[in-house]
């Protein structure tokens, strides 16, 4: 079993932006393909998920609708807006930055 | 947005569940591992809702709703609770509207904030408050901080047109005062400046109407204007009519028509020309940014140098008050004291609805732990409890506004008449308000209690603890519940000194001698028809009512007692020279033969007036008793002569000298509260006033006489209507009718918190009680006697009582000095009533707690040991 990396709240929000860029998803998908592209080693639980995807809802930056899923069961998808995307890209560049700076010092010292 | 939720959630977990079948694990232990994993439901639920940070009037909806259903599933405590608040809502809301309308709104007029009462007072005792014509002139035309200064006075006025003649209330003023007041007027115009003098020869004065007066006798019709009226035998020209708002002066009976004092100017003497006839009433428009000191200031100085000027005159001074406070004086104290008082009670019944809910939150806390269990956060639960008790609040206060309305019909009943804007009370918008402010604020006052105590729950303690709390928890809630009581007392301690101080203070009033006998006797006011003498005049009205069977006898006074409706006079003595600025004065009246008699004033001296007496023989008169120990003191009165400065009837030049010859007892001719002053009578016949007080004693019930007597007076003469018909009982219930309506209503106030507190007390301590049955039982069962039981909760009781009274009373002596003002022949902190006040509380308390007593005296050991 993988060990738990506690995710900062501010990063989820950022996970799930990304995560919906190429397209929009249901919950269960959000969680499963962070969780394979990040090999395994984050795994968002349903109790931190739902609620970000409502903040981020009520945000403004994702957009619910209900669809048919693969398997033909009715899903819940979020998508992105247009503020999402630029809420994405402002939030990529600070993130980058950070880790870089991060990084730099780490290097360093 | 649940049922979606639901959905959502569900779905994830089929695809963890299918996750793990594909993997391999059987289906049974796939679901059983995803289930784990999962978590619950309702805990995300809970959290993604948080996270929306929803929709605040969903939640408040939500939150209202289960209020509701909460109630209805407690209909004893929510009728209890609902009605005690209806009632502290109810009488908090009629008396703030009596308060607001009378003493706090502004005056209708745009320049309100810049009208000033300005009262010709005289400098050594600050009694008077009317000015005199030519001091007035002199004042407007010395003064810079005015933007204007107008006089005015009422008058009653006879019109004399079409039909009946009618008799009005109207009012002199000066032409200024319209523009001073920024009132416009609905048809015609307002007075121009010239027309403060008289009209030339032959020419019509002009007058304004008020609208009713327009609706009532011209029928609104337009061509009222430029109509010509007749008015106390004078002419008139109709040059406007006001609006239907417009009133002024605003205090006592609505004004029906205004003319200038070009009306006081006319004749060979008028009162206008005499500096020392102060009868005036002098309303002033302070410019824009003149503070009043500074406007009191100057006027100062300008009646010193009229003083200086003319030094026959008694030395006056000026006093300035915003014209507002003038109106309302009087009452104004007596009411914010009642609003205090009844904000007291508003308090209590909060106590009283805290220590309900707080009673109510023990049998809840199960409940509440749940709710945490589940999941709610603290502030949640909080709020969820203050909105419980808002909706409460807002219910009382919705009744409790029903019911003001009902009590504010009551109250306009009960406050003196000449209270002003009495007619302007009732339902409006700012009353709304409050109405609403207060049962809020009600409702979140008492609710924080509860919902303070409820959050703080610890999960584990109230899930296992006894229904009843008796750890920790249960000790804090009784705290509580104590330290409400205590409050409870105190308050209703605080207003009970009060209440009895006003009573007997009352008592005294109502006993006091008014110097006549007020049984059965009727009065009425006339005025004089122009043309007719005086003398003549009256004498054929008394006969004529005193031949109406069942008068026993009648007669005719200038001004009647208890009115307050004095002329005042110098009097010179003789053989004591005075200059006239500096002799002594008393109260002039005149009165017909008969007059003493028909009022019970015992005649101590001498004799009283007969038909002889007239205008050609000895000039007499009749003093009382203060002015006969004030000016002969230890010498016979009868037989000495003094000089009354008031000389109608007597023609121009000093008045004469005039023969005493007898000596009457004292009248309360203004306040029955305060000391009779000196007295002068002189015959009608010797001294005519035209307007006049017809008495007349009855055998039977005086109205009844009436109609005969309205007959009577239009056989001798068509055009005099008779008016303030009133019986002098009725005077003498006028003259105290504030006292009374203030010790009646704080008295009902002081008696409810009375009550609210005894019933706080009996709540409390049954509680108590009842928390402590398992603890009664144990020593019950170990040998302790019933009646130790009984007075260890009693004795609890009355503690409790004791240390509210006590704080009450400290707090209550300390302000007890507000009330003096309204007391008369009581001293506001006299010990006894505070003593005696104290005692009764504990008495009342003593017995609220007696029942609980009882109830704990006979637990049963076996039942209360077994019961958890």
């Amino acid at each position: 079993m993988n060990e738990r990396i506690d995710l900062p709240q501010g990063t989820l929000d950022l996970l799930i932006l990304k995560t919906l860029a190429l397209e929009p998803q249901h919950g269960w998908a959000i969680s499963e393909r962070i969780q394979q592209v990040s090999s395994e080693a984050l795994r968002i639980q349903q109790g931190s998920l739902y609620p970000a995807l409502h903040r981020l809802e009520r945000r403004g930056w994702i957009k619910a609708r209900w669809g048919s899923s693969l398997n033909n069961r009715r899903a819940k998808y979020y998508g992105l807006t247009v503020s999402g995307r630029k809420q994405l890209e402002a939030e990529e560049t600070a993130w980058r930055k950070l880790t870089a700076a991060v990084g730099q010092v780490l290097e360093t010292v | 947005m649940e049922a979606e939720m639901e959905e959502e959630l569900r779905a994830h977990l089929e695809n963890e569940v299918a996750k793990r079948v594909r993997s391999g694990l059987p289906v049974d232990e796939a679901r059983r591992r995803a289930a784990i994993e999962f978590g619950g439901f309702d805990q995300v639920k809970e959290e993604c809702r948080d996270a929306r940070g929803v929709n605040f009037i969903e939640t408040t909806l939500q939150d209202l709703g289960h209020s509701l259903r909460v109630l209805r599933r407690n209909p004893g405590f929510a009728a209890t609770a609902i009605l005690t608040l209806a009632l502290g809502i109810g009488a908090t809301t009629a008396i703030f509207s009596v308060v607001d309308t009378v003493v706090l709104k502004p005056l209708p007029f745009p320049t309100a904030d810049r009208l000033v009462r300005i009262r010709s007072v005289i400098a050594a005792t600050g009694n008077g408050g009317v000015a005199s014509y030519p001091d007035f002139l002199d004042w407007r035309a010395r003064s810079h901080v005015f933007d204007g200064m107008a006089v005015f006075e009422t008058s009653d006025l006879t019109l004399i047109g079409s039909g009946e003649p009618l008799h009005l209330q109207g009012a002199v003023v000066s032409a200024q005062l319209f523009p001073m007041l920024g009132a416009n007027p609905a048809l015609g115009r307002v007075f121009m400046a010239q027309e403060d003098h008289p009209a030339s020869a032959g020419g019509a004065d002009p007058v304004i109407l008020s609208y009713s007066l327009w609706q009532r006798e011209f029928g609104s019709d337009a061509s009222a204007l430029g109509r010509s009226l007749q008015l106390g035998g004078r002419p008139f020209t109709v040059i406007g009519v006001m609006p239907r708002s417009f009133q002024f002066p605003i205090q006592g009976e609505p004004i029906e028509l205004w003319t200038t004092i070009a009306a006081d100017a006319g004749g060979s003497q008028p009162m206008t020309g005499q500096r020392g006839a102060h009868y005036l009433d002098v309303v002033g428009l302070l410019k824009r940014q003149v503070p009043l000191p500074q406007a009191e200031a100057e006027m100062a100085a300008i009646a010193s140098a009229l003083n200086k000027e003319y030094p026959e005159n008694k030395p006056r001074t000026v006093r300035i008050v915003p014209e507002i406070q003038g109106l309302v004086g009087p009452i104004r104290a007596p009411l914010l004291m009642l609003l205090g008082a009844v904000g007291c009670i508003l308090l209590i019944v909060c106590a009283n609805v805290a220590n309900l809910l707080l009673a109510r939150a023990t049998g809840r806390h199960k409940e509440m732990a749940i709710r945490a269990a589940l999941g709610a956060s603290r502030r949640r639960v909080t709020r969820q409890l203050i909105t419980e008790t808002m909706a409460l609040g807002l219910i009382g206060g919705g009744i409790g506004l029903v019911l003001a309305l009902a009590l504010l019909r009551l109250l306009v009943q009960l406050i003196p008449a000449d209270v002003p804007r009495l007619g302007a009370i009732g339902l409006d918008g700012r009353l709304l308000g409050f109405s609403l402010l207060i049962s809020l604020t009600a409702g979140f006052l008492f609710g924080l209690a509860p919902a303070l105590r409820a959050s703080k729950i610890s999960l584990s303690a109230s899930l296992t603890e006894s229904g009843r709390g008796s750890g920790s928890e249960g000790k804090a809630l009784a705290r509580l519940r104590s330290g409400l009581v205590v409050s409870e007392v105190a308050l209703a301690a605080l207003l009970l000194p009060g209440a009895a101080l006003l009573m007997q203070s009352f008592l005294h009033l109502i006993q006091l001698d008014p110097g006549f006998d007020p049984q059965r006797v009727l009065t009425f006011q006339l005025d004089t028809p122009p043309g007719k003498q005086v003398p003549w005049f009256v004498r054929e009205v008394v006969a004529s009512i005193s031949a109406v069977p069942s008068v026993s006898s009648a007669s005719a006074v200038a001004s009647l007692p208890l009115t307050g409706d004095n002329i005042r006079s110098s009097i010179e003595i003789e053989g004591e020279p005075t200059p006239v600025g500096s002799r002594p004065s008393a109260d002039f009246n005149a009165v017909e033969p008969d007059y003493f008699r028909t009022l019970r004033i015992p005649l101590v001296m001498g004799r009283d007036f007969t038909e002889r007496d007239d205008s050609k023989s000895t000039p007499i008169v009749i003093v009382n008793r203060a002015l006969a120990d004030l000016f002969f003191a230890n010498q016979n009165p009868i037989g000495k002569h003094i000089r009354p400065g008031i000389g109608n009837g007597y023609g121009p030049g000093e008045p004469p000298m005039r023969e005493i010859v007898g000596v009457i007892g004292d009248v309360k001719q203004d306040q029955l509260s305060a000391e009779a002053s000196p007295e002068v009578y002189a015959p009608l016949a010797q001294s005519p006033f035209s307007s006049l007080f017809i008495v007349a004693r009855t055998a039977n019930d005086p109205n009844g006489i009436v109609a005969g007597a309205r007959r009577r007076l239009a056989s001798i003469d068509k055009n005099v209507p008779l008016y303030h018909v009133e019986t002098l009982d009725q005077y003498l219930a006028r003259s105290v009718a504030i006292p009374r309506f203030v010790t009646l209503l704080l008295g009902g106030f002081a008696g409810f918190a009375v009550l609210l507190a005894c019933l706080g007390v009996y709540g409390v301590m049954s509680y108590t009680v009842v928390r402590r049955t398992h603890e009664i039982g144990v020593r019950i069962a170990l040998g302790a006697s019933a009646g130790k039981i009984l007075r260890g909760v009693l004795g609890t009781g009355v503690l409790l009582a004791s240390v509210g009274v006590a704080i009450g009373m400290i707090a209550s002596f300390s302000l007890a000095r507000l009330l003096s003002s309204v007391l008369y022949g009581v001293r506001a902190t006299d010990p006894a009533v505070f003593v005696l006040a104290s005692f009764a509380l504990l008495v009342v308390s003593g017995l609220a707690s007696y029942v609980p007593a009882r109830r704990a005296a006979r637990v049963d050991p076996v039942v209360a040991l077994r019961c958890e």
